[in-house]
């Protein structure tokens, strides 16, 4: 296996304390989860810094275990009835243009939560109506009647993530399925008004292969999936799934010239691409905002 | 008049981080924004950021060594 130990210098990020200690304090009276600090993510510094972060709601446990993920997997709370408000309340005072909103797995819940996904897409356009909105949900364990409700809020983009290949799910993921996945997206396609851009999210140095990377680009694009993310895995901690690779940038760039070849309308492949990362930027390229 | 630089918490999980590597020496002018050093996180290499104008005068830590949040790293005479 090739050396995991030491980290390349592309994994390389700027720390400004000024800026992130402003952020932190707005974020402190918000009583809000960012999944940003909740998923330890290495681009809080950038993101934090330039006065963006991702709301990750219904949290800050997760049901599912998933042994990528950094989200707490424990108890769950109830639901907050105000949190639609304060996510809402939020993005006005930062100021976003565009507002990515994901959350924990609620599989605890009836609704699996998509009425509280839909609340808060309702407020957060009613506070901000020009403020574009990204959606990452759950798989919802593939019930359409809820993919429904989502649909019928008219995100600007919904994303689901794919995580990683086939062959790799049942080992990376909790409780959710490639197929399911892949159903999730292809049901918000067919479904979704056609302002809605459908995201998924790969993640790399799993020990995929090449052919598996490119089936998997295959399976999406005869779903007419519209962008793809591409960002390199960066193991928690020990207890997580291990990291098999730091996969080469020449890899990234491979990946990026033939995921836009096979018809993707964005596609973001490099080593600190995350799911909401530059969100605001993506959207922009493909819909002149 | 001498500012003390402190390790900032550069991770939201943790607040053990090991020391990577210094940008600027002992007798550097320093401006804000410049990167005074690198330290290893838990998931990724930090360059972190003078917020002050002045010069180095003392490195505190050694490349190698473990620090914690709070830690003094740094001292820069500031005019």
């Amino acid at each position: 296996m090739a050396d995991t130990k030491t980290k390349p210098q592309w994994l390389k990020v700027t720390y400004d304390q000024t800026k992130v200690d402003r952020m932190n304090h707005l974020l402190d009276g918000l009583q809000l989860n960012t999944v940003c600090a909740e998923a330890n993510c290495p681009n809080l510094g950038d993101c934090f810094g330039s006065g963006t972060a991702s709301f990750m709601i219904m949290g800050p446990n997760c049901t599912r275990a998933c042994r990528f993920c950094d989200v707490p997997h424990g108890k769950t709370a109830p639901i907050d009835l105000l949190e639609p408000l304060r996510v809402a309340q939020a993005t006005q005072k930062l100021g976003l243009k565009h507002v990515v909103v994901t959350s924990v797995d609620r599989d605890d819940l009836p609704d699996l939560g998509a009425t509280q996904f839909v609340n808060v897409i309702k407020e957060i356009r009613r506070l901000n109506p020009n403020t574009s909105i990204e959606v990452l949900t759950p798989d919802f364990q593939g019930r359409t009647e809820l993919l429904d409700q989502v649909i019928a809020a008219k995100p600007d983009v919904f994303n689901h993530n794919m995580e990683t290949v086939r062959s790799l799910t049942p080992k990376v993921r909790s409780r959710a399925t490639y197929d399911t996945s892949l159903k999730v997206l292809q049901y918000v396609k067919a479904h979704a008004p056609k302002t809605t851009f459908v995201k998924t999210g790969i993640m790399l140095g799993l020990g995929e292969t090449d052919p598996e990377v490119y089936q998997l680009m295959d399976d999406l694009r005869a779903i007419d999936v519209d962008f793809l993310t591409i960002g390199q895995y960066v193991q928690p901690s020990k207890k997580h799934y291990q990291l098999r690779e730091w996969v080469p940038m020449a890899r990234y760039q491979a990946y990026y010239q033939v995921a836009m070849a096979k018809g993707f309308k964005f596609v973001a492949s490099s080593p600190l691409v995350r799911s909401s990362y530059k969100a605001k930027e993506e959207l922009e390229a493909v819909d002149g905002k | 008049m001498l500012k003390e630089v402190h390790m900032p918490k550069l991770s939201p999980k943790s607040d053990e981080y090991f020391f990577g590597s210094w940008l600027k020496e002992p007798g550097d002018t320093v401006k804000t924004g410049d990167i005074l050093f690198e330290v290893e996180t838990d998931k990724v290499i930090s360059e972190v950021q003078s917020q002050e104008d002045g010069v180095l005068k003392e490195q505190k830590v050694a490349e190698g060594d473990s620090t914690k949040v709070g830690d003094l790293v740094a001292t820069i005479e500031v005019n």
